[in-house]
C-alpha cells in the first residue's frame, strides 16, 4: 500500500525526514519496503516549446521540431501525430531515464542518448503520458497547459512536491490499510497524537429514513450496517486536489462520488459503496445470504454464479452488490445519477474472504473486510462522504443515518502482567514503562493489583485477543534492538538419544564411489506419472500441467537429469538422489491422511563410460554389474551383508533385467536398466542402470554396533578352481554349492573369470573361483586343503552337474 | 670361468663406483643387474661347465650376485643420502589417473552446514511428512480458517484437509506431541509454495527450522541463539538487528537483519542497496501452538525460528537463479 507524506500530514504532525521515518517504521513492525521521493522524480526532463516544426524529409510519419527548453533549442524527432508548432511539451534530456518504453513489449526503462533517425539528429525526446509512466495513453504525446513555463523540471510542473512510501501490511494489521491507522503508529513512535479531522455537515430536513430502509437478515455476517442518502448530487470529475491525491497513491480517478468513497475509504479504512439511490427497488436494502446458484452481474462487468454461502446487499427485488467484495452494474453510479445511498458496514472477515475466494475477486474492499475493520467507523466515514460530497458536488445531506446495530461490541479488557511480560522477553520493565508504552498507542490502560494492567482494547485494533498480543505491543514500542541477547549458562545436551539418521550415512558413500548428488522436483506432469505407474497423488490446484502429481518413485526426475545433462554433451554419469515419493495406499481415492503413503528412498544411477578417456586405461561403458557392485558395497558398509539379490519375474513399469533386493526377507528395492521404450520418452541413447531402495528398510535393519573380531594368526590358503558347467546354471548356484561344501574356514569366493567359447565346449561355460581358506586354530597343511578341495568339487558336480576344468 | 667372474666383479665395483647420478645408476643395473645383463649371461653359461666345477663357480657365481646387488644397493642409498635423484628418467608429467568423485548439493552443505552449529548448541534433528494435513500446516500453528494470514503461504492441496507442507513448522507441532519439554530440536526438510517458477521462486524449496520449549525461555535467548549461529555461519564481525513483524504462530516475532557480508553494509546488489540482508523469521511460540503441542503456556514458554535454504544458499556462493539447484546440471554441481 501507498502512503503519501503530503497527505499523511493531514493527521499527524511527522517532524522525522522521509528515511528516518521510513527506518523506524520498519523497525516499528510497519515495513517500508521503498520510499520515492517525487522531488527526484523526472530528472533530466523539462517542460519545452515546440518553436518550429518540418516534416523529416526521409520519413512521412516523422516531424523534426525545434524545441526551446529554457537554456537552449534543441532538435528533436518526433512520430507523435499530435505534435504542433507552440505546443508546451514534456522532454527528456539526453540522459534521462524514460520510465516506459513504448516499443518495448514489456515496457522497459531506457536511458536516453542522442540518435540520428533517418540522417537527421535527435536530441531528446518529447514523452507520451505513457513514457512518463503516468498513464497508458501511448498514442501520441502529452500535450501540457499552454501557461506551462518553458525551462522548469517537470515535476515541478506536475506540483510532484510529495514523498510517497510502499509500506508491506501484514495479514493481521488491517487498520494500516488506512491513513487513520499509519498516522496512529508514526504517532505513536513520535510520542503525538493523531488527529482525524472534524466533520462539518449541513444536514437538510427530511429524514433519511423517511426514504430508504435498511434489514439485516444476517446478522452474523453482517454486525452493523449505515447508511445516508443525499440527493441532487452533481457528478463529475472530482476536484484536482483530490484526483491528484488519488493517483499518487495508484488509484485511478473515476467520478466525484466514487472518487470520494476511495478517499474517505483509504482515509478511515472504512469500505463504502455508492448506490444509484433510483434504482434500489422499493429503496430499501437487505442484507441477505446469496440463493444457491443465483448469477450476478458485477461492477466489473462479469456474470458470476453464486453459492449460499455469499453474504449479498439486496433492494426489495434483486442483488445489489455482493457483501463486502464488490457491486452490481444494476446499481452503479452513472452520470445520470442525481441521488445516492451510502453504503457503510461492517461485515464478518471470514465471510468476505470466502466469497472473494468463490469470487476470485480481491478488491480493496475485500482485503480491508478480510483483516477485520473498525465497528465504530461507520458513521464518521459517512458523514465524511457526506461533507466531501457536499462541498464538491452539491450534494443535499438527509437528515441523520440509518443505522442498523442489532448487537453494540462490547470492548475487549486484557490484562497484561509485568510480570509475565519480563518472563518471556527475558527483561525488567516496570509497570510505569508498559503503561506508558500502551499509551502511545491509544490503548487506555489502568493498573489492576500490583503486577497486572487492565488494558481496553479499541474497536480499531482487532489484532489483539489476547495477553501476548500485548506482550508483543510493549516490545517493539521498547524496540527489539534494546533488548539484550543471552545464552544459557550451559548447554543442554537432549535427553533424547541422538537418532543418527541413515541419510548422513549414505551420502558420503555414494559421493566417494563417484556419484553426484542431484535434487529434483517431487511435482511431475501426468505421462510421466502414467509411465512410473503405481497411484499417483494428484494435485487439486498445480501451478501448471507439468507438476500436477507426486513422485511415486525417483526415477523419471533422474532420467530427466540424465537427458539435461546430455544437451551439452556430458553423458558420463553417476547420480544419487535422497528424496520423498508418494503414493495412495491401497486402491482408488484418497479418504484420510492415512492413506497417504510417503517414504523416503535412495537412488543410485550410472549411464555411459565407466572412466573418462585416459591414456592406457581401457574404454568401456558402465554396465548393470557395475551397478550391482556398487550396491553390494554400499550394503556392506551397512553391515547388510544379509542382503541377497533375487530376480524379478514381476512387471516394473521403468525397467527391465530386474533384480529385487532384500535384506533378511525383506524388500528393500529394484536394481535394474532402463527400458527401451522409457530412454526412448526421456530422449537418451545410451543404456542405464538404476537402483531404488528404500531408506527406511534399511535403516530398520542397519547393524550400527560393531563388535571387533581378532585377527587370524595363521596364514590364508588360496586355491584356484574353474569349473565346466551347462551355460544356463546360474552362477549363483555353483557359488552356493561351494559354500555349502567349503567347511567353516572358508573365508571368501571370488568369481575371477567367466568364459564361453571352443574350449570349454558347446552348451558350456567355464567359471573360475579363486578359493579362501582361513585357518582359526593351526595352520592348514597341503593334504588338509586337498581334502577341502575334494569336497566342493564333489558337491558342485552334485549340484550343478559341473566338471572340474583345472586345479 | 672364476677369472672371468673376477673380471666382471672388478668391473662392476669400478662402474659402479663412477656413476654419479641415477641415470648412471640405472645404466649399471641395465648392464650387470637386468635379465640380460652380464651376470645373467655368466649363469646362463653356467650350463656349459662341466659337472664337477659347477659347484665351486656356481658358488662364485652367487657370491657375486649377492655382492654386486648390496654393494648396487649401498651405492644408490649413498646417491639417495647424498640428494642425487636415483629413479629412473621417466616422464613424471604425465597426467594421474583421477579417482572420480562425486559431490554434495549445495543445498544439502548448507543444510548440513547450519544443522551441525545448532547440533553443537545442542538441538536434535527431528523430521516431519512433506503431505500434511491442514490442521499440522495451519490450524495447529494458529492460523483461523479463512484467515487473510493463509495467503501468506499459497499451497498445493491434494483435498480439502489434505496439502503439500508450506513450511517446516507442523513438525514442531508433531515434536511437541510425541515429547514432553525440554526440547530443542533443528527440523530440516523441503516445502512447497504454490507459485510460478522463476529465478527467484520455486515450487519447491527447503528450510532449516528450530524450536526449543522449557520452562523460562525468553526473547532474550531467542536473540543471543541466533546471534551465535550467525556469528558462527556468517563471521564473527557481522553486524544484526531484529525487526518486529508477523507470524501467526510466533508472538512477539521478528525478522533477522544482518550486515551485508558482500558490501559490509555499504549497499550492493546483493542486498538491493540496503546493506542489510533479512536471513531469517523467528519469534516467541504462540501460546495457541504451545497448547496445540499439549503444553501448557503458562509453565514453559519457547522459541522458534526457521530459514529458507536456497535463499542462504544463494546469498552464500552468488548463485542467481533458484532453479539451477534443481536442474542438476554437472556444471553446476561439480562447483560444490
Amino acid at each position: 500500500m501507498l502512503i503519501s507524506h503530503q497527505w499523511l500530514s493531514d493527521y499527524v504532525d511527522v517532524r522525522l525526514g522521509p528515511q528516518k521515518l521510513a527506518e523506524e517504521l520498519s523497525m516499528l513492525g510497519l515495513e517500508v519496503a521503498k520510499v520515492e521521493d517525487q522531488r527526484k522524480r523526472f530528472k533530466d526532463f523539462v517542460v519545452g516549446e515546440v518553436v518550429e516544426k518540418q516534416k523529416h524529409p526521409n520519413a512521412d510519419r516523422l516531424s523534426i521540431c525545434t524545441v526551446n527548453v529554457g537554456k537552449e533549442m534543441l532538435q528533436i524527432i518526433c512520430g507523435a501525430p499530435n505534435v504542433e508548432f507552440g505546443q508546451k511539451v514534456p522532454v527528456a534530456l539526453v540522459g534521462a531515464t524514460i520510465p516506459q518504453n513504448q516499443h518495448d513489449p514489456e515496457g522497459c526503462p531506457f536511458v536516453l542518448t542522442p540518435v540520428k533517425i533517418r540522417g537527421v539528429e535527435s536530441k531528446g525526446m518529447i514523452c507520451s503520458e505513457y513514457e512518463l509512466g503516468l498513464g497508458d495513453d501511448a498514442d501520441g504525446i502529452l500535450v501540457l497547459d499552454s501557461s506551462a513555463k518553458v525551462g522548469m523540471p517537470l515535476a515541478k510542473h506536475f506540483g510532484q512536491t510529495d514523498v510517497l512510501y510502499e509500506l508491506e501490511i501484514t495479514a493481521n494489521r488491517g487498520d494500516w490499510l488506512s491513513y487513520f491507522g499509519v498516522a496512529r503508529e508514526v504517532a505513536a513512535l513520535t510520542n503525538r497524537r493523531m488527529h482525524k479531522p472534524k466533520v462539518r455537515l449541513r444536514e437538510s430536513a427530511t429524514q433519511t429514513a423517511s426514504v430508504a430502509n435498511v434489514k439485516i437478515l444476517d446478522r452474523a455476517r453482517c454486525p452493523r450496517y449505515s447508511a445516508r442518502v443525499l440527493r441532487g448530487v452533481r457528478v463529475g470529475p472530482s476536484p484536482e486536489w483530490m484526483q491528484s491525491r488519488l493517483r499518487s497513491v495508484g488509484l485511478r480517478p473515476i467520478n466525484n462520488i466514487v472518487d470520494t468513497t476511495n478517499y474517505v475509504m483509504l482515509e478511515t479504512g472504512q469500505p463504502l459503496h455508492a448506490f444509484d439511490y433510483d434504482t434500489l427497488a422499493g429503496h430499501a436494502i437487505v442484507v441477505k445470504t446469496a440463493a444457491e446458484g443465483e448469477t450476478f452481474t458485477t461492477l466489473d462487468g462479469n456474470e458470476r454464479t453464486l453459492t449460499s454461502d455469499v453474504l449479498m446487499i439486496c433492494d426489495a427485488e434483486r442483488s445489489v452488490a455482493v457483501a463486502g467484495v464488490m457491486g452490481g452494474m444494476n446499481s452503479e453510479i452513472s452520470d445520470a445519477t442525481t441521488n445516492v445511498l451510502l453504503e457503510s458496514a461492517c461485515f464478518n472477515p471470514s465471510a468476505v474472504r470466502r466469497a472473494a475466494r468463490l469470487l476470485g475477486l480481491s478488491t480493496d474492499a475485500s482485503q480491508r473486510f478480510e483483516r477485520g475493520t473498525d465497528i465504530d467507523m461507520t458513521i464518521y466515514a459517512l458523514d465524511r462522504v457526506a461533507e466531501l460530497l457536499q462541498n464538491i458536488a452539491g450534494a443535499e445531506v438527509l437528515k441523520g443515518c440509518i443505522d442498523v446495530y442489532p448487537k453494540k461490541r462490547k470492548l475487549l479488557k486484557l490484562k497484561l502482567r509485568t510480570s509475565r511480560f519480563n518472563e518471556i522477553l527475558g527483561m525488567s520493565l516496570t509497570q510505569a514503562q508498559i503503561k506508558s508504552y500502551l499509551n502511545r498507542l491509544e490503548l487506555q490502560c489502568s493498573s489492576s493489583g500490583k503486577d497486572a494492567v487492565l488494558v481496553v482494547i479499541p474497536t480499531f485494533r482487532n489484532d489483539l485477543h489476547a495477553e501476548i498480543d500485548l506482550i508483543e505491543e510493549v516490545a517493539r514500542m521498547h524496540g527489539y534492538d534494546n533488548i539484550e541477547t543471552a545464552l544459557r549458562g550451559e548447554v543442554q545436551f537432549s535427553t533424547e538419544s541422538a537418532s543418527v539418521s541413515i541419510d548422513d550415512e549414505l551420502r558420503p558413500l555414494c559421493i566417494g564411489a563417484g556419484f553426484h548428488e542431484i535434487l529434483t522436483n517431487s511435482l511431475v506432469d501426468g505421462r510421466t506419472a502414467a509411465l512410473a505407474g503405481g497411484n499417483a497423488i494428484q494435485i487439486l490446484n498445480p501451478v501448471s500441467v507439468d507438476m500436477a502429481f507426486l513422485r511415486t518413485t525417483l526415477i523419471p526426475g533422474a532420467l530427466q537429469v540424465v537427458r539435461r545433462n546430455y544437451s551439452y554433451g556430458q553423458k558420463d554419469l553417476r547420480l544419487f538422489e535422497i528424496g520423498n515419493v508418494f503414493r495412495v495406499e491401497g486402491a482408488g481415492t484418497i479418504r484420510s491422511f492415512d492413506s497417504v503413503h510417503q517414504e523416503e528412498r535412495l537412488l543410485l544411477l550410472m549411464t555411459g563410460n565407466l572412466m573418462p578417456p585416459l591414456y592406457s586405461v581401457e574404454q568401456r561403458k558402465v554396465d548393470f554389474f557395475d551397478l550391482k557392485g556398487v550396491v553390494v558395497s554400499l550394503l556392506s558398509k551397512f553391515s547388510l551383508d544379509k542382503g541377497c539379490f533375487i530376480s524379478y519375474d514381476r512387471h516394473s513399469p521403468l525397467s527391465e533385467r530386474n533384480l529385487s533386493i532384500e535384506i533378511n526377507g525383506t524388500y528393500v528395492g529394484l536394481l535394474g536398466s532402463i527400458k527401451k521404450s522409457v530412454l526412448q520418452h526421456f530422449e537418451i541413447e545410451e543404456d542405464v542402470f538404476v537402483c531404488e531402495l528404500s531408506t527406511h528398510v534399511l535403516k530398520k535393519h542397519w547393524k550400527r554396533e560393531r563388535t571387533f573380531r581378532p585377527l587370524p594368526r595363521f596364514p590364508v590358503v588360496v586355491r584356484d578352481l574353474a569349473f565346466s558347467v551347462g551355460t544356463t546354471v546360474p552362477q549363483a548356484a555353483v557359488e552356493q554349492a561351494i559354500w555349502e561344501s567349503g567347511g567353516p574356514m572358508l573365508a571368501k569366493v571370488t568369481l575371477f573369470d567367466v568364459f564361453t567359447g571352443a574350449q570349454v565346449g558347446e552348451g558350456k561355460k567355464s567359471l573360475a573361483y579363486s578359493i579362501e581358506f582361513q585357518p582359526t586354530k593351526r595352520t592348514l597343511t597341503v593334504h588338509d586343503v586337498d581334502m577341502l578341495v575334494v569336497q566342493i568339487v564333489e558337491q558342485v558336480k552334485r549340484a550343478c552337474g559341473a566338471t572340474l576344468r583345472s586345479s | 670361468m672364476l677369472e672371468q667372474i673376477e673380471q666382471t666383479k672388478q668391473q662392476f665395483l669400478s662402474d659402479l663406483d663412477a656413476a654419479e647420478d641415477a641415470a648412471a645408476l640405472e645404466r649399471v643395473r641395465v648392464a650387470y643387474l637386468a635379465r640380460k645383463g652380464y651376470l645373467a649371461q655368466l649363469f646362463d653359461e653356467l650350463k656349459n661347465v662341466p659337472v664337477a666345477e659347477k659347484p665351486t663357480i656356481g658358488k662364485a657365481l652367487n657370491e657375486l650376485r649377492t655382492l654386486a646387488t648390496r654393494r648396487f644397493e649401498e651405492r644408490k642409498q649413498a646417491l639417495i643420502q647424498s640428494g642425487v635423484e636415483t629413479t629412473s628418467a621417466e616422464d613424471l608429467t604425465l597426467p594421474g589417473r583421477p579417482l572420480p568423485l562425486g559431490t554434495k548439493h549445495p543445498i544439502t552443505r548448507t543444510i548440513e552446514e547450519i544443522r551441525s552449529i545448532f547440533t553443537w548448541m545442542g538441538f536434535t534433528v527431528a523430521t516431519g511428512p512433506e503431505v500434511e494435513t491442514d490442521y499440522y500446516n495451519f490450524e495447529s500453528l494458529n492460523f483461523p480458517p479463512d484467515h487473510p494470514a493463509r495467503d501468506m503461504q499459497d499451497t498445493f492441496f491434494i483435498t480439502k484437509d489434505i496439502l503439500l507442507r508450506t513450511h517446516t513448522s507442523p513438525v514442531q507441532i508433531r515434536v511437541m506431541e510425541r515429547q514432553n519439554p525440554p526440547v530443542r530440536v533443528i527440523i530440516p526438510g523441503r516445502v512447497f509454495r504454490n507459485e510460478a517458477v522463476s529465478a527467484r521462486s520455486h515450487v519447491i524449496f527447503h528450510q532449516i527450522e528450530g524450536l526449543y520449549v522449557d520452562t523460562g525461555v525468553t526473547f532474550s535467548e531467542l536473540k543471543g541463539t541466533l546471534v551465535s549461529f550467525a556469528k558462527q555461519f556468517y563471521g564473527s564481525g557481522v553486524k544484526y538487528k531484529f525487526r518486529p513483524t508477523f507470524f501467526p504462530f510466533t508472538e512477539p516475532s521478528a525478522d533477522m537483519y544482518i550486515s551485508c557480508f558482500l558490501c559490509g553494509g555499504k549497499g550492493c546488489r546483493v542486498c538491493k542497496q540496503a546493506g542489510w540482508l533479512e536471513i531469517l523469521g523467528s519469534g516467541m511460540v504462540h501460546p495457541n501452538v504451545l497448547r496445540s503441542g499439549g503444553y501448557n503456556p503458562e509453565t514453559v514458554s519457547g522459541y522458534a525460528f526457521g530459514m529458507g535454504i536456497e535463499r542462504i544458499a544463494m546469498l552464500r556462493y552468488g548463485i542467481d537463479d533458484i532453479r539451477l539447484f534443481f536442474e542438476n546440471d554437472l556444471r553446476f554441481l561439480s562447483q560444490f
